[in-house]
């Protein structure tokens, strides 16, 4: 335990301003067993959460509701994800005698990781949030990443899998994996505006035919069936019904109860689901989950709304085809007059290859009240050739600062900022400081 | 003046944005008051060559491209003829090694539509990464991405450039790409056309000139932003000092 207790001081030094995964490197070189044994510490269940969009805030989701219901949490908050992300948060939990004290464990790993990081943690259960096509320069494509999440199910066989039926690619998963299982999926339309990316959802899995959809909610998320071979959506084990969206936010029934959420995205809808769901597989606690939903901001310190300049601003990530695809529908559901930045860079953790962007359709931008589009980053100008491709009018903008300053001077009250990863901590900073400058300046 | 332009199996080979070729080869034409057609040619459907002007065939997953092989078996015939015939052809990465004769995994040898005279086989080093070349078809260098783990052997083909950045058809052979006739094969996404707009040019004068005569010339279009998006990448891999990997 001694190694378990000098990685922890070690990193904790290190870790001061540092990344979220960088501590974890360092313990894993003293202790390469240091996850295996501070997860075999965690007193009740370890929950694991995968899949392509939505894992951090599904694993914030479910920290908060088991923290608001008084247990005790580690997790990853940072959404650092590869093995030593995962390392990280548990050496950053321990005690300094190298103990352990937390009921409950919420490990986001990523897709390609999970079979490294689920021998170690050997989670109770494991809930895959959807597959969709994302850096393909990284994983190849869609099928690789379910092969790998199949193989790290085949590494903890006891561990329950929980998937969204509404995705096919999902259900093709788990119909590969011999672990118990639980599905979630939602029978009545809860957006029905945008079908886009459908990629690898149209043929049956099974014999090749072309599948039916009764409808799609978003991406290939949807109602489906196998005209041929009979292969059809199965009844979801959970769901939610009653769904309503008023005053931009969604209110929905789950298992009898009501949920007023702060949900804004239909995609929101289906992570509170999920959680549900995962609270269900390991019989944790659920009596203040209505109470949790209601105070928990999905925004997730990561898309959050600012005032600079006298303007809204509101902050979206969008890193693959299906998530900007729902950041083009919230854009398009504000009925206000707006601008919009976007921000494209290829670094790794971007993913080097663009050609993402061409899987959305920005068409849908026609009819949004969009007054101006900027572009910014390392690709702005690809994401200007883009737009220009759906003859939507934009230029290619320097700096996003200067950008940002430029808009909210010469009077855009509405704006949108889209950034890919890696822009993200940092225009969130910049914005942060934007909007304290200008507190300043009213207080003054 | 219309053009009539066949995306094939859009539903299998849909990876990497390869839709944007066609969006590419519309609007250009579009822009230049012309009418496009596109026909989504869908597994199953019945193929008739002699409307195409041009056929864009893109990358699949491997799954995709298993479920293809009946219906390539079918329309091989009149593909080859198109082909033969100065068709227009753009076929990307998983396309391009299907018109090849085969693509050898292993012990596996998936049978390819063998049009061109040139075969793949696959490596355990996949190449992945932006790819520039010079080539005949543009007087700017040619940007893109690759993502292969075939090794495309060429033969006595005419390759599409020179690669200045990246990897290309065999990883080390220096060349990336086919040209046969009026059909091009490469590995290069992006989508490649885009931010290639002589490229795309290329494929619209030459189906053109098939359709119409000799006689056609395209306008000129303002390319300021593809061109910028072009000279970025260009700026910042090959005349910055960018060194091929």
């Amino acid at each position: 335990m001694w190694c378990g207790k000098l990685a922890c001081a070690v990193s904790r030094k290190l870790g001061k301003g540092n990344g979220s995964s960088f501590p974890g490197r360092v313990a894993r070189k003293i202790d390469p067993e240091i996850l295996s044994v501070l997860s075999s510490m965690v007193k009740e269940k370890t929950i694991a959460v995968t899949g392509t969009n939505g894992k951090t805030t599904t694993t914030s989701l479910l920290a908060h509701v088991l923290s608001e219901s008084g247990k005790r949490v580690v997790w990853n908050r940072m959404g650092a994800n590869l093995m030593d992300g995962a390392t990280t948060s548990f050496v950053l939990a321990a005690k300094k005698s190298g103990r352990l004290d937390a009921d409950y464990a919420c490990v986001e790993v990523d897709e390609m990781a999970s079979v490294k990081v689920f021998p170690e943690i050997k989670p109770d259960c494991v809930l895959v949030t959807n597959i969709f096509r994302d850096q393909l320069d990284r994983t190849c494509e869609v099928d690789i990443t379910c092969n790998q999440i199949q193989k790290a199910m085949g590494t903890v066989p006891e561990a329950k899998l929980i998937t969204n039926c509404d995705d096919i690619c999902s259900y093709t998963l788990a119909a590969g994996c011999g672990n118990p299982k639980l599905t979630y999926g939602i029978g009545e339309r809860i957006a029905d505006d945008m079908p886009a990316g459908m990629g690898e959802s149209v043929f049956c899995p099974d014999c090749g035919c072309r599948l039916e959809y009764d409808f799609v909610h978003y991406g290939q998320l949807g109602v489906y069936h196998c005209p041929d071979c009979g292969l059809k959506r199965p009844e979801p084990d959970m769901t939610v019904t009653d769904v309503e969206f008023k005053d931009g936010a969604y209110s929905f029934t789950i298992d009898g109860r009501r949920i007023e959420s702060g949900a804004q995205a239909p995609y929101n809808v289906y992570n509170t689901l999920s959680v549900y769901a995962a609270l269900c597989a390991v019989d944790a606690p659920r009596d203040g989950f209505e109470q949790a939903i209601s105070n928990f901001d999905y925004g997730n310190n990561r898309e959050c709304a600012y005032q600079v300049n006298g303007a809204h601003v509101q902050l979206y990530l969008a890193k693959n085809p299906v998530g900007f695809q729902q950041k083009i529908f919230l854009i398009r559901r504000d009925p206000k007059p707006k601008d919009i930045v976007i921000q494209i860079n290829d670094t790794v953790l971007d993913g080097e290859d663009v050609s993402w962007l061409w899987d959305v359709d920005f068409g849908y931008l026609h009819e949004a009240g969009v007054a101006s589009i900027v572009t910014v980053g390392t690709r702005g100008a690809d994401m200007e050739v883009r737009l220009k491709y759906e003859d939507i009018a934009s230029r290619c903008g320097k700096d996003i600062r200067e950008t940002v300053e430029e808009l909210t001077r010469r009077g855009s009250r509405n704006l949108y900022i889209i950034t890919n990863y890696s822009g993200l901590y940092r225009t969130i900073g910049m914005l942060d400081e934007m909007q304290a400058a200008g507190k300043e300046r009213v207080s003054e | 003046m219309k053009v009539t332009i066949g995306h094939l199996y859009p539903d299998l080979f849909n990876l990497y944005g390869d839709s944007g070729n066609v969006q590419c080869m519309k609007k250009r034409l579009e822009w230049r008051g012309m009418e496009a057609e596109v026909l989504a040619l869908c597994a199953g459907d019945e193929i008739d060559f002699g409307k195409l002007d041009i056929l864009v065939w893109g990358g699949g997953s491997d799954k995709g491209q298993a479920l293809a092989v009946d219906y390539l078996k079918r329309i091989r015939p009149d593909f080859k003829n198109y082909v033969e015939d100065g068709g227009v052809v753009l076929a990307v990465c998983g396309a391009y090694q299907l018109l090849g004769k085969y693509y050898k995994a292993g012990e596996e040898v998936i049978e390819g539509l063998g049009i061109l005279d040139i075969y793949t086989e696959r490596s355990d080093e996949r190449l992945v990464g932006n790819l520039i070349l010079e080539s005949p078809l543009s007087a700017s260098p040619v940007v893109g991405f690759e993502n292969h783990a075939g090794r495309t052997i060429i033969g006595d083909c005419a390759p599409l450039g020179k690669v200045l950045y990246g990897r290309g058809n065999t990883g080390d052979g220096g060349y990336e790409g086919v040209v046969y006739k009026n059909t091009v094969g490469t590995y290069l996404h992006g989508p490649l056309l885009p931010k290639n707009p002589e490229v795309c040019d290329w494929f619209l004068e030459r189906a053109l000139k098939r359709r119409y005569g000799e006689g056609v010339n395209l306008t000129e279009l303002s390319d300021e932003p593809e061109l910028r998006a072009n000279g970025n990448m260009v700026e910042r891999l090959v005349t910055s000092g960018g060194r091929s990997r």
